[in-house]
């Protein structure tokens, strides 16, 4: 690698995200033992009722896990207490550019750990899944959530579960309950379709949600404090779309396209729990957001004109990692969006409503109506709606073996962008992480040429 | 009569039905499909309970991932190959997307889409409690919209509960017929004869319990007792034969054909008591706890309620019943769920045999090893 390292030890926004990311469990200890704290577990990207209670903290249940670079980032993040995150990056970036042997090989190691130790323990996670009764058949992101249930479920308080069109989703969230030691679930069940008052229903769902959550924290609900925490998230989804609409669609890049993926990759694991700290998270992604413009300001970074832009889509439920560096070798630049593909990037409407759960209320129906959909053709428009939106010249579509749900639309999808996109578009099948490598370079080599003549 | 004759009767039944000028409305089988609704509107529902096989399985694959359920990728089979198996399939009106599971809608949308049948929608939800018994109200305030829009006729709260109680009356005749002491491929038979037909089926489903109540009832004590959950065995499956030629009888259909749907019943005075026809629907729904589609205590449900089949039926004969769990491939309820309620019964002393497969030809012989040796281990 180090394409990707020389990059992102120059963004110190990138290095805290990443750093808070990979750093979770000792954070998140601290929480738990320390301050008292109850962790709640989330996946996908529904961890805003937690922070409506100041005491509970949301949790991605990779982050509760040790990685093997642990020891280094420790060392980093000691640093960046003494002499700042800016500073820290500064002088690795200035150690990459003096190419001070053993330092410099040392940091291309931390970030190059940053990056493959997440996937080594996913695929971990993938193995305990498999051998703790989730029949292979299952997509990998299912294998891996489980598995990191099994490895560390008995430190979360409880699991805040949502209910979504894909039933082997479903199924896996009761399935937790099959684990020793498990937590205590809370369900909200999000209506499958806006007919009649189904609006009322999820609010009525969501009160119940937070009433459990109460039991869980012992305080009350306050709406303010929830109304808040919205606040924050609107912020944060708003310098996210920033990120993917202006900075990834312009011509001019502030690092290598294959670190911009990178980094677009961080925000999607990162995205889901806000890294247990909303705030801190919301701060960091302003910082990013800034980085990125003053980069681009100072004709830091990348001329991509010539690249052509590809949406890779959907990673969420595992993809192969290796993908944004293949395509960028092959003259390319990989895009992933997969949040505001669901929708799930849109605004929290607290502006026009009072009630902070009846915006969100909203907001989840908004999702499930015209992101997810609970049918292939709206599912297949939220697609369009991406590419069209990010103007992209080719699409890679991510087919996970034994995803029943989004990966079953592809032939609709495939007539759709041929019929109103009139763009290259393939299917790439993905099992497990490191698998096929050679397969994938093959047809990914083969998409790229329709791009040859791309200027 | 085997399948072919029962398959070409049903085509002249619906032809029939189509002469009189009504509609065929088809959905993939699940167990909370309102076909009464149907029924009262005027409709003719067609449950989608065929089997498939290697061509049809194959066929799919121009429109969805091989590591789709067997059953949807056979369900989309039936329609892509021209001309069709089953040349009734070539009069449906209608098709409804539902979401039984998420193969269930994508298979439905690709049969209405690509196969040009215009869609109905009825959707459930996945938890089970009172929100989703009203969500369930407002899917079938909606449904009944639909229903009506498209017959022109406005569907009587009498109308549905007539239907409601011709269905009822079905179904609790379905539930004698279950109960009689016969061999497990000749229940079946008529099991599947009974729900594709609905009730029109209603005096040769009791000509038959006549029958099997007048003649010698069939020697079935030297056979080994299992329970079959998990996927139905549906028309033309061969699976029912390798059990009984493995030595087992299947005494309980736990499956969309057999127990799931006879099962929801309901007493006369309730249908009586219940002024909105509607709310008996919702009932029924929220009644269904021990439907594969529900979460989150469908394992729970499903453990206690074969604990109980298991436990009646030592009581009443001194013999250990045996479990096959038959799993489609990739199917999400069923599959993910199997390893844990197998290690659950287990635990209780009950023998589960986990039964993985397609429908793929090639597998006869490895599914019959495995139903023998599960049977001689019993």
């Amino acid at each position: 690698m180090s394409l990707i390292a020389d990059d992102i030890v120059r963004f110190s926004s990138v290095l805290k995200i990443a750093y808070n990311l990979l750093t979770g469990r000792e954070y998140l200890k601290r929480k738990k033992f320390r301050e008292k704290k109850k962790l709640i577990s989330v996946a996908l990207p529904f961890s805003d009722l937690v922070y409506g209670f100041p005491d509970l903290v949301p949790v991605f249940p990779i982050r509760t896990h040790t990685f093997k670079m642990h020891k280094y980032l420790t060392y980093l993040g000691s640093a960046s207490n003494i002499f700042g995150w800016k500073n820290v990056a500064n002088f690795l970036g200035y150690i990459k550019n003096m190419g001070i042997g053993d330092v410099s090989k040392i940091i291309d190691e931390i970030i190059d750990n940053v990056i493959d130790t997440v996937n080594d323990k996913y695929n971990e996670m993938y193995d305990i899944g498999v051998e703790n009764g989730i029949p292979t058949d299952f997509c990998y992101g299912i294998k891996i959530l489980y598995g990191m249930h099994v490895t560390k479920g008995k430190n979360y308080d409880a699991n805040l579960n949502y209910t979504i069109r894909c039933s082997a989703w479903n199924k896996y969230l009761e399935s937790l309950k099959t684990i020793n030691n498990s937590p205590k679930q809370i369900w909200i069940d999000i209506p499958p379709r806006n007919v009649g008052n189904a609006l009322e229903l999820l609010i009525e769902n969501i009160y119940d949600g937070i009433r459990e959550l109460e039991k869980v924290s012992g305080n009350s609900y306050d709406r303010n404090i929830l109304r808040n925490h919205f606040q924050v998230g609107n912020e944060i989804r708003k310098v996210y779309k920033t990120i993917l609409y202006e900075i990834s669609t312009s011509d001019f890049y502030p690092c290598n396209p294959a670190t911009f993926s990178e980094i677009l990759v961080i925000l999607n694991n990162s995205f889901q729990d806000y890294n247990s700290n909303a705030i801190r998270y919301r701060d960091n992604m302003n910082s990013l957001l800034y980085e990125m413009k003053e980069r681009v300001r100072k004709k830091i970074g990348m001329d991509v004109s010539n690249m052509p832009k590809i949406l890779f889509t959907p990673m969420f439920g595992g993809w192969e990692p290796k993908t944004h560096e293949i395509i960028y070798e092959l003259g390319g630049r990989v895009l992933y969006a997969d949040w505001d593909l669901l929708l799930t990037l849109e605004e929290i409407p607290i502006k026009t409503k009072t009630d902070p759960v009846e915006a969100y209320a909203s907001y989840l129906m908004n999702i499930t109506t015209n992101g997810i959909g609970c049918d292939n053709d709206k599912l297949t428009d939220s697609y369009l709606r991406i590419a069209k939106k990010l103007n992209v010249d080719g699409l890679i579509f991510n087919q996970v073996f034994g995803c029943h749900s989004v990966s079953n639309c592809f032939t609709m999808l495939k007539e759709k962008i041929r019929r109103e996109l009139e763009i290259p578009s393939i299917a790439l099948t993905f099992n497990r992480i490191g698998e096929n490598i050679e397969q994938v370079k093959t047809r990914l080599g083969a998409f790229m040429e329709m791009f040859r003549s791309f200027k | 009569m085997d399948n072919l004759e029962l398959l070409s009767e049903y085509s002249l039944f619906l032809r029939e039905k189509k002469e009189e000028g009504k509609k065929v409305v088809a959905f993939i089988s699940h167990d909370n499909i309102p076909e009464e609704l149907l029924d009262a509107a005027g409709f003719v529902p067609l449950r989608l309970m065929f089997a498939g096989n290697d061509e049809l399985m194959d066929a799919s694959h121009d429109y969805l991932s091989p590591s789709t359920c067997a059953f949807a990728q056979s369900c989309i089979g039936l329609f892509s190959i021209k001309p069709s198996h089953y040349r009734f399939l070539d009069i449906i009106d209608y098709f409804i997307i539902s979401n039984h599971c998420v193969s269930d809608i994508c298979a439905s949308e690709i049969i209405s889409k690509y196969f040009n049948i215009p869609r109905l929608n009825f959707y459930i939800s996945y938890t089970k409690n009172d929100n989703s018994g009203k969500y369930f109200k407002l899917e079938l305030l909606d449904f009944k919209d639909q229903l009506e829009k498209i017959s022109g006729i406005k569907i009587k709260n009498e109308d549905l509960k007539e239907s409601i109680r011709n269905y009822n009356n079905f179904k609790k005749k379905i539930f004698e017929f279950s109960n009689l002491n016969i061999i497990g491929s000749e229940k079946l038979r008529v099991l599947q004869r009974a729900m594709l037909y609905g009730p029109p089926f209603l005096p040769e489903l009791e000509s038959h319990i006549q029958m099997f109540k007048e003649n010698q009832v069939q020697k079935t004590d030297n056979l080994k007792g299992i329970l079959i959950t998990g996927g139905s065995i549906f028309l033309n499956d061969f699976l029912i034969d390798l059990i009984e030629e493995a030595g087992g009888n299947v005494i309980f259909f736990d499956t969309w054909v057999g127990y799931s749907y006879y099962s929801q019943i309901f007493e006369d005075n309730i249908i009586d008591s219940i002024e909105n026809p509607l709310d008996l629907l919702v009932n029924r729904f929220k009644n269904n706890i021990y439907d594969d589609h529900s979460v989150p205590n469908f394992l729970e449900n499903k453990i206690s309620q074969i604990e109980l089949v298991y436990q009646e039926y030592f009581k009443k004969t001194g013999r250990k019943l045996g479990i096959i769990n038959h799993i489609i491939k990739f199917c999400d309820h069923i599959s993910l769920m199997s390893s844990h309620l197998k290690n659950r019964l287990q635990q209780k002393g009950i023998s589960v045999l986990n039964l993985e497969r397609d429908y793929s030809k090639a597998n006869r012989g490895q599914l019959s090893t495995r139903i023998e040796a599960f049977l001689e281990m019993m």
